[in-house]
This record gives C-alpha cells, structure tokens and sequence, in this order.
C-alpha cells in the first residue's frame, strides 16, 4: 500500500481525473473531499462490504436444502 | 392475522407483532423494507427474516448474543437518531434494542455471521436498520463454529430477549 503524508488543506491525485483532499484532521477522525467524475463510484468500505455480504446472505439455502444447512450447524 | 408467502414454510400466518419495518431498507436491498420474523423451532437460535414482499428473499440471523454474549455494541449517532433513540448513549441490548447477525450460507452450510454491521430493531417501535460500526472490533465475517459453545451455555441468557 502506498502511503502518503498528507495535512489539512492538501491534496493528491489519483489518475488524471480524481482529487482527493483532506479538509480537516481532529480527534474524531479526518475529514477527506473527493473531486471525481460523476459515474466515479465513491462508497465508504464497509458499506461496500456490507452490501456484498447482504447479497451472500440472501442466496441462502434453497428450501430443500435448509435442513441440511441447519444440521452443520449443531454442536 | 396476516399471512405471507414464505421462502422456506409455504404461506405463514403471523401476528402483527412480528413484522419489522426497515424504512430504508438493508444495503443492496434499499426497496426492501418490510419483514416478519419467522422463529422455527428446529432451527433455534436461528430467526428467519422473510420480506412480506418477496417470497423467495428470506435472510437467516441469530440474535448477536448468542454468537458472543460479551457483544458491545456501537451504533453511530445518525443512526440511534433513524431508530428513534436517544443519540447520547448505546440502548440496551434486550431491552430497547433486538440485535441480530445476518448469517451467510456458503457452499451449502451457514458459514459466517455479520457482527460488524448487525440488525438493530427498536422493540418499541418495531423499526429497525443495519448499523454498520465504524470501528473495526468486529467482523464482517465472524465464523459460525463457536454458536456450538454459546449454545451450550443457552440456559445462563433469556434466548427470548437476546433477540
């Protein structure tokens, strides 16, 4: 992983098109403005990883299969 | 009473008690909003969350506690505020709050629970969201294994109010 030193007020490019800068910087944690085009995606992580893990979530066992699962389950 | 079509039990009545609303949905499944839960007795402690909407959409969750009963939670201020409790303090697990994993089946077993971004119900208001933490104490991907040593330990928790 690259790693950049950064303060409040300065910025770095991320290819041509995406500038990300950091605003403030406080106990709280730091507050970061994304310039980028506007089909450019831009999601906190976890919310990411939430909705990936809600997709696999949702492709649970088929109805035939319940008992199976739940039975690998059990001590 | 109501009834719904489920994923698993054919068509299901349920008492008005049951259904939970998400006003915003759960992430990658923001038009989802209403469900009923569904307690099967041969899969305790596992609740099934069938959308009233979808036949086929039902998630499988475990009330958090009994994947790891020392669960803490942290819930952001926005987020206590969406549910309807005060944003200044964490509400009390069984009490204000049912709080529950989603549990993700892979090649055919339930493999892992959520626990960092749990289902959080209002038991008052029957409203509820997923909170996703913003710490990294938890993870998303928590293995199932050890429900077989909360299990075992079932009778020292009130498996009603865990959930």
């Amino acid at each position: 992983m690259l790693v950049l030193r950064r303060r409040a007020g300065e910025s770095f490019l991320i290819g041509d098109e995406i500038e990300v800068e950091v605003l403030a910087v406080s106990q709280q944690g730091a507050k970061i403005g994304i310039r980028a085009p506007k089909e450019t995606v831009v999601l906190r992580k976890e919310l990411k990883v939430t909705q990936d893990e809600n997709t696999q979530a949702a492709s649970g066992p088929s109805a035939r299969d319940l008992e199976q699962a739940l039975r690998k389950l059990r001590p | 009473m109501p009834a719904v079509e489920t994923k698993y039990f054919g068509i299901v009545s349920y008492a008005e008690e049951s259904a939970v609303l998400f006003p915003q949905g759960l992430p990658a499944f923001e038009e989802e909003r209403g469900f009923v839960l569904i307690d099967a007795p041969e899969g305790a402690p596992l609740v099934f969350l069938q959308s009233l909407a979808r036949a086929g959409l039902c998630f499988l969750a475990i009330p958090i506690l009994s994947i790891d009963s020392s669960y803490q939670l942290a819930i952001a201020p926005e987020d206590l505020e969406n549910l309807g409790l005060n944003a200044g303090s964490q509400p009390g697990m069984g009490t204000d709050v049912s709080v529950l994993a989603l549990v993700s089946v892979r090649d055919g077993f339930l493999a892992s629970a959520n626990l960092m971004a749990p289902l959080v119900l209002n038991v008052r208001t029957r409203r509820g969201l997923q909170a996703i933490r913003r710490d990294s104490r938890y993870s998303h991907e928590h293995p199932l294994a050890p429900l077989a040593r909360a299990q075992a330990t079932k009778g020292t928790r009130p498996p009603e109010t865990a959930c």
